[in-house]
């Protein structure tokens, strides 16, 4: 996969149960169609959650990647899919 | 000391090795199904209540345990049940996701556990005590000191309506798995990977901790504390011994030391392992809401494993009722924290 470069980066590493998913969800609904987000977290549970909750609102999960350790770098492009 | 105290050890690790993989959590669980719409942690907590349904009550059929429900009061149990709930919210995680977490090396959980114990410990021996004890001075049981459960209360069987509510839950499920597989989405990975790389599903979740639950109870019992998992006794205990000098530690005790040991061992193996803060504004919120749920447990007698894990299995009064505002409590602070104010 060709290297996809984000329109926002949100940085929630560190952060407990559940402000990454929060987090995510409220910057989402602040940007554009089409656009992607990257989000950065290293909270186990975040990780599955947040991919399987941004796919019930229409948004497409292009990616959910290891970093190092529990730091994962999730990729969303908004209510993205029909082009 | 009871030598079979030390089973504790072998229960505690498997409990804490699942509720890593599993990311078993109630706080999670209640909080979803207002503020993200997911359910697969409620689903988890409902298998494992079932499983543990059923188990306990062939234990105690067969004569192998004596259920042990624990005494319905309702102040205590609705007061220190909301509480709770709105503790565990502003800890983010309930008594056994905090408990986990330390072992993922969240310090943010470190520090729930911390606020968990020191007001545990000021409910059950120091200042707060006549407050818990203002609201556990509303406890009704049945003629002869029978600790109320739904089945004594509606005069059944226990083991009618336990296997009757198993009955239908089964039978719930075997409906909804058959529509999830019809959509199928099944990926091959080898079992190794599954079981100690990848999270395991609300399922398997369930079914492990359920069993881990029942394993629990007959060995917790032949270490002469009859009853299933539970984990603020074991904090107490322990931080009671070494701060008076005297020996208080249960079999409870050993499983709590070891199910921090199983996350971090879980979480190592998955390379989920890592020393990670939240900003200190948070740590001391994760504080306070461990006071909130220290005072909470201490007050009904039990926190989200004692009441709802291990108590509602039972079919226990108090533990339906104290589950219940938990819930309500989780709730509330959930609203006004996530869902009310648009940062």
């Amino acid at each position: 996969m060709a290297e996809i470069k984000p329109d926002k980066t949100l940085d929630v590493r560190g952060e407990i149960c559940p402000y990454p998913d929060v987090k995510t969800k409220k910057t989402l609904k602040k940007m554009e169609k089409g656009q992607i987000l990257e989000v950065l977290t290293d909270y186990p549970l975040s990780v599955e959650r947040i991919p399987r909750t941004a796919e019930k609102e229409k948004h497409k999960v292009l990616s959910v990647e290891k970093i190092k350790g529990p730091e994962h770098r999730i990729l969303i492009e908004v209510k993205g899919g029909e082009g | 000391m009871n030598p079979f105290i030390f089973t504790g050890l072998a229960v505690g690790f498997a409990f804490g090795f699942a509720l890593q993989r599993g990311r078993f959590c109630m706080n999670s669980a209640f909080r979803d199904i207002i503020l993200m719409k997911d359910y697969t942690l409620l689903k988890a907590v409902g298998v494992a209540i079932l499983v543990e349904m059923i188990g306990f009550e062939l234990l105690s059929l067969t004569g192998v345990i004596n259920l042990n429900p624990k005494p319905f009061m309702w102040g205590a149990n609705m007061f220190g049940g909301f509480i709770f709930g709105i503790g565990m919210v502003l800890a983010g995680g309930c008594a056994s996701g905090i408990t986990y977490r330390f072992g993922e090396g969240m310090v943010g959980a470190m520090s729930a556990v911390g606020g968990f114990i020191f007001a545990g410990l000021m409910t059950s021996m120091g200042i707060l005590k006549p407050v818990a004890g203002f609201f556990q001075n509303t406890r009704i049981t049945q003629p002869g000191g029978v600790n109320l459960t739904l089945a004594n209360v509606l005069h059944v069987p226990h083991y009618v309506l336990t296997f009757s509510i198993a009955g239908v839950a089964l039978i719930l499920w075997a409906i909804f798995t058959k529509k999830v597989q019809a959509a199928g989405k099944d990926r091959d990975v080898s079992l190794g990977t599954k079981i100690f790389k990848k999270g395991w599903g609300w399922t398997a979740t369930g079914i492990v901790i359920g069993l881990i639950g029942i394993l629990a109870f007959y060995a917790s019992s032949s270490a002469g504390r009859n009853y299933p998992l539970g984990i603020t006794g074991g904090y107490l205990s322990i931080m009671k011994s070494l701060l008076l000098g005297k020996n208080f530690l249960t079999w409870e005790s050993m499983e709590i030391i070891s199910t921090i040991i199983g996350a971090f061992i879980a979480a190592l193996i998955a390379g989920e392992f890592k020393l990670r803060a939240p900003a200190p504004r948070v740590l001391i919120q994760t504080f306070f809401g461990g006071c909130l749920m220290g005072f909470g447990a201490v007050c009904q007698m039990g926190c989200n494993i004692g009441h709802i894990l291990s108590g509602v299995p039972q079919l226990a009064l108090s533990s339906i009722l104290g589950g219940t505002f938990i819930i309500l409590g989780c709730w509330l602070a959930a609203y006004l924290l996530f869902i009310r104010v648009k940062p």
